[in-house]
């Protein structure tokens, strides 16, 4: 081994939310900060601005910190990972980029679900885990014990792990000694073939795609001509650079390093987030063992308010797979919708950011309708089919069984909501599993829960039922047979595809009755009595009825002043638009959403 | 020649009713007299080559006004235009503050019609709404007015608390003799008495569906009577319709003196600025319409009435109704109804009539 790989650290840090990682990587930042304090958190903010004008996000944004040990310069690169279990893929992204992760731990909350999977995650990918007691500043902080949950629930060595406060700064020197001396140098030989893996990407409309990458081996520099091994593309590198933590050009990226390459890479699709890159001269025989393919497991449609904005729809959303390519999303047509998008997502959180994404950045007004799983649906004749959008299910004589998404599901906490957390798995159709203590303040609850359940309120519920003391996370397991059947809403009679939900039977009479009656409340009174009808197949369960419009009118125009009610009449039209005509019915679009709050009227 | 109408406003009340959001001033005569003067200056210095079809003293209270002050701004109207000889001459009146010697005047000075503010006939009510006068003096006053006018117009306000029934008010003032009624739904404003005393819980307005219900009663009635609805909340006696009201909403030219008056004029809508400082200095909102706008208020206007919109005039226009789908649906409805080029609003749907405007402007 060279002496320069010595002297890099590649890590990450994973954390539950909320337990202070963003907080400890600032104050990294500001500790190695060479120059001035003040020059470093002005540079930091500035690229964080421009990330935002150009739509790109600030997760995974790499940093690389210099830092004095021992007369001796390290240079740490820091990969950001992002803390929510819907996320676990982009988490091990980052880890196939580093040689070690720090493992942070709030000194009040203790180990938490999501500290736990991401752990193993980490442990998976033979990373050396170093755990980091942080908020020892708190009161309530009872770093003895949750030392003693680091060894005991994960299996760490944490007894002499630093203990720091992010927030006030104690002790964060021990977390940057911590790393240089526990978390291994990278390996690698800068004179070998060129080997990197690209774990991130975004678009730069003046470069093209920016590749963030993890040099193996080998050199990399501009004029270099390079292969994307599973893409079978061949570029030639305009920039190379490093992240401090804006971008900043570089002569070359060697073994060990982290960074960025630029190609005039117009085409998004040509650069895939897992892919080696090699020389293309030169190249290896055998790819770095990529990512697997994430499959995701919540779909909802996705529809521009203003149908005439669907290429521009799909122009976001291209954009967005690009650094995110969990998102999946294929042309989907409704009846009550238009022509929009029925979108996979890693899960509802990821969902939420992706819309809101879309919105914010993308300035686009989106109707997205209530999120579905995947359901396997075998049919009579023998085929299988994958219904991840209700509408699409066939009849109920056609199908012979329905299988849905099973996800085993961890949740840690205190031994008084026990009782609670367990009435909430039973009402949605889970399986215990296991209990086991932990300790005198934590207990962990293993269930088989439907993945259609948790998608509905689960994570909601559970808060409100634990005052926000539980944590959960969940994994997929398998698909299992269920009783399944489709809700339909008739408005005034006609279907409205949009609003159909694939539901157990046990629960479809509830359901129905309760989505007909938010559905009276949300959806305004119309020239003509509207009856909402909730069926299956023909059968209506459920029936309530929104009564005419009665009184809309300004009777008076006064005087001569003909503008003051042509601006009303516009400002109140203004109101409308956001509704969406189903046949005869307008129906305002947060209504397409108003399944998933079923549960907050009961 | 071409035609246009006048509207003068004269913002002066004794005391401002609770439900009133319009402009208007407690003013003393001094200050009267100084309004009037800088009225009588912006009538005499406008200028238009057109002949006057209606006139209208709209208020406020204009029976307030003096002898000496309406004198003088019925000289500056008629040395200024040429004034129609069959022009119709309005004045709006209360019961209170209307007598018979300024009904005499008014005949003098070629006024020929009259606009009651009798708003209610139950004393209660008139006294919740703050008016200054009672059941009593509202009769007197169509009475008097009677002797010299035939064409005698009286306003009622639909909606106001207990009002459930207000076709027995309308019973009798057609006993009286009133050929013309205009009736409106209450409307509360914020920043006004009654705003106020409803927020208290103190005052309770009829519900939307009460309101309805009581109008659409009135309408049936009214048609019994053989009175003609021509607009949402206006309806006559054939031939005593307001050719004043007529002309705003059929796109005629207008010109508004006083504060806070509306002109529409060769394409302009201009309005007068409300404060009394403001207006004195000459301050005014200055607006040309444009195809949208006037696709809009063509539409808004024509389907309130029952002269209705020209399609082909929108198409001019470049707006081509017909493929509004909307449009389609409500014409396939029977809520519009087509005769040539002239798409009319069914009368039955004036209630809701801003709910279907709404989507086809």
């Amino acid at each position: 081994m060279n002496d320069k790989l010595k002297y890099i650290r590649n890590f990450c840090i994973i954390a539950h939310i909320d337990h202070g990682k963003s907080t400890l990587a600032d104050r990294l930042i500001e500790l190695t900060g060479t120059v001035s304090k003040r020059d470093m958190q002005d540079q930091i903010l500035d690229s964080m601005e421009l990330e935002r004008e150009k739509g790109i996000t600030i997760k995974l944004a790499p940093t690389r910190l210099v830092y004095e040990y021992e007369g001796q310069e390290y240079i740490l690169n820091l990969i950001d990972t992002p803390g929510h279990v819907d996320f676990t893929y982009e988490v091990s992204r980052s880890l196939a980029a580093c040689e070690g992760a720090l493992l942070l731990v709030d000194a009040s909350q203790g180990v938490e679900a999501q500290t736990l999977a991401n752990t193993y995650l980490a442990l998976d990918n033979n990373l050396e885990t170093v755990p980091v007691i942080n908020k020892i500043d708190l009161p309530s902080a009872r770093v003895e014990e949750v030392k003693e949950e680091i060894e005991d629930v994960i299996g760490l060595d944490a007894h002499d792990c630093p203990c720091i406060s992010a927030k006030d700064g104690t002790n964060v020197e021990d977390v940057l000694k911590a790393i240089i001396e526990k978390i291994p140098a990278p390996k690698g030989d800068e004179n070998a073939k060129l080997k990197c893996l690209i774990f991130d990407s975004h678009y730069d409309n003046f470069k093209g795609a920016i590749c963030l990458i993890r040099v193996f081996d080998g050199t990399l520099k501009k004029g270099d001509k390079i292969l994307m091994m599973q893409t079978k593309k061949v570029f030639e590198v305009t920039e190379v650079g490093i992240f401090v933590p804006s971008t900043k050009e570089v002569d070359k990226l060697c073994a060990g390093d982290v960074g960025y390459l630029a190609g005039s890479i117009k085409t998004i699709s040509d650069v895939k987030v897992g892919d080696t890159i090699t020389s293309f001269d030169n190249p290896i025989e055998k790819p770095l063992e990529g990512y697997k393919e994430v499959q995701p497991v919540v779909f909802c449609g996705v529809f521009p308010v203003d149908g005439a904005k669907y290429g521009e729809l799909k122009d976001a959303l291209d954009k967005l797979k690009l650094n995110d390519a969990s998102l999946q999303f294929s042309p989907e047509n409704s009846s009550a919708l238009g022509y929009g998008f029925r979108c996979g997502f890693l899960g509802l959180l990821h969902l939420e950011i992706i819309t809101e994404r879309l919105e914010r950045e993308f300035d686009l007004d989106i109707i997205t309708t209530a999120p579905s799983v995947s359901y396997n649906v075998y049919k009579t004749n023998g085929d299988m089919l994958e219904i991840s959008n209700p509408s699409n299910l066939p009849s109920a004589v056609e199908i012979d069984r329905i299988e849905e998404p099973m996800v085993k599901v961890n949740v840690f906490t205190p031994p008084e909501y026990v009782g609670p957390i367990m009435d909430l798995c039973q009402d949605k159709r889970g399986v215990y599993k296991n209990m086991t203590y932990l300790d005198k303040r934590r207990v962990e609850l293993n269930y088989d829960l439907p993945l259609g359940e948790i998608i509905y309120d689960f994570f909601d519920s559970l808060k409100s039922r634990t005052h926000g003391y539980a944590s959960f996370d969940y994994e997929f397991k398998d698909y299992e047979r269920a009783d399944l059947v489709r809700v339909d809403i008739l408005l005034n009679g006609e279907k409205c595809d949009a609003l159909s939900m694939i539901v157990h039977k046990d629960k479809a009479y509830n359901r129905g009755r309760e989505l007909a009656e938010r559905l009276k409340k949300i959806i305004p009174r119309q020239l003509f009595e509207v009856p909402i009808q909730a069926c299956i197949g023909n059968k209506i369960i459920a029936r309530e009825t929104i009564s005419a419009l009665r009184k809309d009118v300004l009777a008076k125009c006064y005087g001569g002043d003909i503008s003051r009610k042509r601006k009303l009449l516009e400002k109140q039209k203004e109101g409308k638009k956001r509704m969406r005509k189903v046949g005869s019915v307008e129906i305002p679009s947060e209504a397409f959403m108003s399944i998933l709050k079923l549960d907050d009227e009961e | 020649m071409e035609k246009i109408s006048i509207y003068i406003h004269i913002p002066f009340c004794e005391r401002k009713c609770n439900y009133c959001a319009f402009v208007s001033y407690c003013l003393n005569e001094e200050k009267q007299n100084e309004y009037i003067k800088k009225l009588i200056e912006e009538i005499s210095n406008f200028k238009i080559n057109k002949i006057v079809q209606t006139i209208y003293i709209g208020g406020g209270t204009p029976s307030l006004l003096s002898e000496n002050n309406i004198r003088k701004i019925f000289d500056a109207l008629r040395k200024n235009f040429l004034i129609d000889k069959d022009a119709e001459i309005t004045i709006e009146v209360n019961p209170n503050s209307v007598t018979e010697e300024k009904l005499k005047l008014y005949k003098d000075i070629g006024i020929n019609r009259i606009s009651i503010g009798v708003q209610s006939l139950n004393n209660k009510t008139l006294r919740e709404i703050g008016r200054l006068h009672d059941k009593k003096a509202a009769i007197k006053s169509i009475k008097l007015a009677r002797k010299y006018f035939t064409n005698i117009s009286a306003d009622l306000i639909l909606g106001l608390q207990h009002e459930k029934n207000v076709v027995k008010y309308a019973k009798k003032l057609i006993s009286l003799g009133v050929k013309h009624i205009s009736c409106y739904m209450l409307e509360v404003h914020e920043n006004t008495k009654l705003f106020s005393l409803i927020q208290e819980r103190r005052y309770f307005p009829l519900q939307d569906e009460e309101v309805v219900k009581s109008y659409q009663n009135l309408v049936k009635f009214l048609k019994r009577k053989k009175f003609i609805q021509y607009e949402i909340s206006n309806f006559a006696i054939c031939g005593y319709e307001s050719k004043h009201n007529i002309n705003y909403w059929t796109f005629g030219d207008y010109k508004g003196f006083g504060a806070s008056s509306h002109s529409y004029i060769d394409g302009y809508r201009i309005e007068n600025a409300s404060k009394l400082e403001e207006y004195y200095s000459g301050k005014q909102i200055k607006e040309k319409k444009n195809s949208k706008t006037e696709i809009e208020e063509r539409i808004m206007l024509g389907l309130r009435c029952k002269y209705g919109v020209s399609i082909k005039k929108l198409s001019e226009l470049g707006y081509d109704i017909m493929e509004n789908p909307y449009f389609k649906d409500y014409v396939e409805k029977k809520i519009i109804y087509l005769n040539d080029d002239i798409a009319y609003l069914d009368s039955k749907y004036y209630s809701v009539s801003d709910y279907i405007i709404e989507h086809l402007i």
